[in-house]
């Protein structure tokens, strides 16, 4: 029975009342929404200006504007002759168009950083439709089948684990070619083995359980048992899997472009992390500011809603308190 | 053990042979004559069959589709474009004549080639393929419908490639010219294991020098940069992991917690980036670049471990906890033990098997040194090898750190299990 005794509830419903009732989860819920909607928005504008065939506003170029370093208003915001604060219009219309700066092109910090956000969503969730989807089946039909094809997949991923980490990543993108698609296959086919390995395990479990023999004896395939019957008792895995791995590639996109191997020519957060860090040496340190803060930030709070979410979910954590 | 190892090849193989291909164009530039190219390729053995097979594509002739265009073909005497409207495009020949397919250069006296042809012939027109004085090949009659067609030929010495048509015509869609090699198993995955078994890892692209030569080389820098920095997160992780478990819940583990978290979500480059800037370049307590004295890695090293930390903290901290609540442990405080003497005198012993796990593993990857460390502080070691490498596309030494890391991985999990033995008695090696 978990903490709340209300016996009404399903896994999934105590589930988020736990997440919802502690303040710094509830926090990082809300950043995390905000960057969904802001990659969402980041994504339009993205479709917007491609669809009109212009250059979009992040990747203008205005050689007049560089550096411009952050401000909420355009030049001082001068007071009225006879010493009275200047009025709410006049305030509005000098609001600056760079809130965050420009950078080395003068291109706006803040449309840069909003792009940025739209990749590193992109990469978070196309890596993990690719490995997913592996570690899930993988980890199933071994789970369930056993014998020869348990064999073959622990192989698999044995194999797989021990292929050096970071520079398998890098290896891959190289040779499948720089770019998104580099990113998006490098990371998706290396990080599958830890969710593989532990999906095998619950479904071995389960195996045994009456439900399954019940399953079996009325004769159903093993495709419908495991996919139907068992999949969704294990599915709080694959949630909790997908929590945490999501801030994990996006560590690893900024990784990979920031050395050159990915995003080419579109301003993801590894680029810009990397144009900004020669520019620190200059004294331009807003760039640099800015996006460390946003990654910082939304990385934290996936972190932590992860955890909460562990917590919550995975019944063995549970059972200890 | 075995399979693993063999699995560890097999995936460096695919990824670097099947789906990578030769860099013969990236070593030789865009310019390159597909003869240099060819060169390049027979020397690494990238012009072989990939698992095994009797012929293998040769750059003397590149393949021809008519369908699609004229390509190299294009301005070849005699020969006609028909592209008709609901038929694809095809190349007619006239009969009575001989046509130099266009080689790009001459074929290897000796050696069997077979020309595969895509042709028909409304009126029944024989073709031969003639090489050289010596290099002929029996005469084939080609049928009225689309169908494949396959001319084998040892190449003559002096003289050209020519297709000779006897009489009528002959409409021929596509063209492939491929080469024989020595025997079936004459394939890159052979080669390729031959070389492994010698320890020949290739030679780099961009310098000319021996992989093996530079992994030497490197491992050393790399090591003293990842020894300490292994060694000191891994005590201070595992202290502070005891502190949190002895005050469960209390502040010094919330707040150790919440660090642990934090430091876990500040990127490795935020750390290296700032480390450098504000610690090395505006307040000078470090060197910025360069691996002259022992202080130059005093920076990495730090960060190293900072940014190591939190995940480890975190998984120690559940480990400890798991012991923390025994009852030996009660009964160690029970008899007077200090806080000290318990954590580290009793719960640390028996919480090491899955530290052991965690930390034995981790070891060979100690060994391609620290990627962004190394490129970023001027060590010269393996990770900003890499690193460069992979920027000028040096798939040979990527490929060789990527294979000797993973090799190495596997070592260290069969030792991580002799470890187990030492470590606990219950276990026993079978």
């Amino acid at each position: 029975m978990n903490a709340n005794g209300n016996q009404g509830q399903s896994l999934w419903q105590s589930a988020w009342a736990q997440l919802r009732r502690r303040r710094l989860v509830r926090g990082c819920l809300w950043v995390l929404a905000a960057f969904f909607a802001v990659a969402l928005y980041g994504e339009t504008m993205h479709q917007w200006y491609r669809f009109k065939d212009e250059t979009p506003p992040y990747q203008r170029v205005d050689l007049q504007k560089r550096y411009l370093p952050p401000s909420l208003f355009r030049g001082p915001l001068a007071q009225a002759a006879d010493g009275t604060a200047p009025g709410l219009l006049t305030v509005v219309s000098r609001l600056s168009h760079h809130p965050l700066g420009t950078d080395n092109l003068g291109r706006d910090v803040l449309q840069r950083t909003v792009q940025g956000a739209r990749i590193a969503f992109l990469v978070g969730v196309v890596t993990s439709l690719i490995a997913i989807p592996i570690g899930v089946v993988l980890g199933c039909l071994a789970g369930y089948f056993g014998r020869w094809v348990d064999d073959l997949v622990v192989w698999l991923y044995t194999t797989v684990a021990c292929m050096p980490g970071l520079l398998f990543v890098l290896a891959i993108a190289m040779v499948v070619g720089k770019g998104l698609t580099g990113i998006y296959v490098g990371i998706g086919l290396t990080t599958w083995v830890g969710l593989c390995r532990l999906v095998r395990g619950e479904v071995m479990k389960h195996r045994e359980r009456a439900y399954v023999m019940a399953a079996r004896s009325l004769g159903y395939s093993p495709w419908r048992i495991i996919f139907r019957h068992i999949l969704p008792n294990v599915f709080h895995i694959i949630i909790i899997t997908f929590s945490l791995r999501f801030p994990a590639a996006i560590g690893t996109e900024v990784f990979m472009s920031f050395l050159g191997i990915g995003v080419q020519g579109e301003p993801s957060w590894g680029v810009m992390v990397s144009n900004a860090r020669l520019r620190l040496w200059q004294g331009v340190w807003w760039e640099m500011t800015a996006v460390t803060a946003v990654i910082v930030v939304v990385v934290l709070a996936f972190n932590l809603v992860g955890d909460a979410l562990r917590d919550a979910l995975d019944p063995r954590l549970k059972s200890q308190d | 053990m075995v399979p693993t190892v063999f699995g560890v090849i097999l995936i460096t193989f695919l990824l670097f042979y099947a789906v990578g291909g030769s860099p013969s164009s990236v070593a030789l530039g865009k310019n390159a004559t597909p003869q240099a190219l060819e060169e390049f390729d027979e020397q690494r053995g990238f012009n072989k069959p990939l698992f095994a097979g009797l012929w293998t594509r040769t750059r003397a002739l590149p393949d021809v589709d008519f369908t699609k265009g004229t390509g190299t073909w294009a301005g070849t005497r005699g020969l006609e474009e028909v592209w008709s409207g609901n038929e694809k495009g095809f190349a007619r020949l006239a009969g009575g004549h001989s046509y130099r397919p266009p080689l790009a250069f001459g074929l290897r006296p000796g050696t069997t080639y077979r020309l595969r042809v895509v042709c028909r012939s409304p009126d029944g027109a024989s073709l031969r393929v003639r090489s050289g004085v010596a290099g002929t090949g029996p005469a084939s009659r080609i049928g009225g419908g689309w169908a494949e067609v396959v001319f084998p030929f040892a190449a003559g010495g002096e003289g050209p490639l020519e297709v000779e048509v006897s009489r009528g015509r002959v409409e021929i869609r596509s063209m492939a010219l491929q080469r024989k090699v020595r025997h079936v198993l004459d394939s890159q995955l052979v080669h390729f294991l031959g070389r492994l078994a010698h320890w020949d890892l290739g030679e780099s692209i961009a310098t000319n020098q021996k992989v093996t030569t530079m992994l030497r080389r490197g491992v050393g820098p790399s090591l003293l940069l990842t020894v300490p920095v292994f060694a000191g997160e891994l005590a201070l992780s595992l202290s502070l992991a005891l502190i949190c478990a002895y005050f469960r819940d209390r502040w010094p583990d919330r707040m150790l917690v919440l660090v642990s978290v934090a430091l876990m979500s500040v990127n490795y480059l935020i750390w290296i980036i700032f480390g450098q800037f504000f610690l090395a370049y505006k307040l000078q307590w470090f060197p910025i670049w360069g691996m002259e004295s022992w202080r130059n890695l005093l920076l990495p090293v730090g960060i190293g471990i900072v940014s190591a930390m939190g995940a480890n903290l975190r998984f120690y901290r559940t480990i400890m906890l798991d012991e923390m609540y025994k009852d030996y442990v009660r009964t160690a405080f029970a008899k007077g033990r200090g806080p000290a003497g318990v954590l580290f005198g009793h719960v640390l012993p028996n919480a090491m098997i899955p530290v052991i796990t965690n930390t034995v593993i981790a070891i060979p990857f100690l060994y391609t040194g620290s990627l962004l460390l190394e490129s970023f502080f001027g060590i010269p070691g393996l990770g900003g090898m890499s690193v460069n490498a992979i920027h000028s596309s040096d798939v040979e030494v990527v490929r060789g750190v990527v294979l000797v890391g993973a090799l190495l991985y596997v070592a260290a999990s069969l030792i991580s299990d002799v470890c187990y033995a030492v470590a606990d008695p219950r276990v026993k090696l079978r």
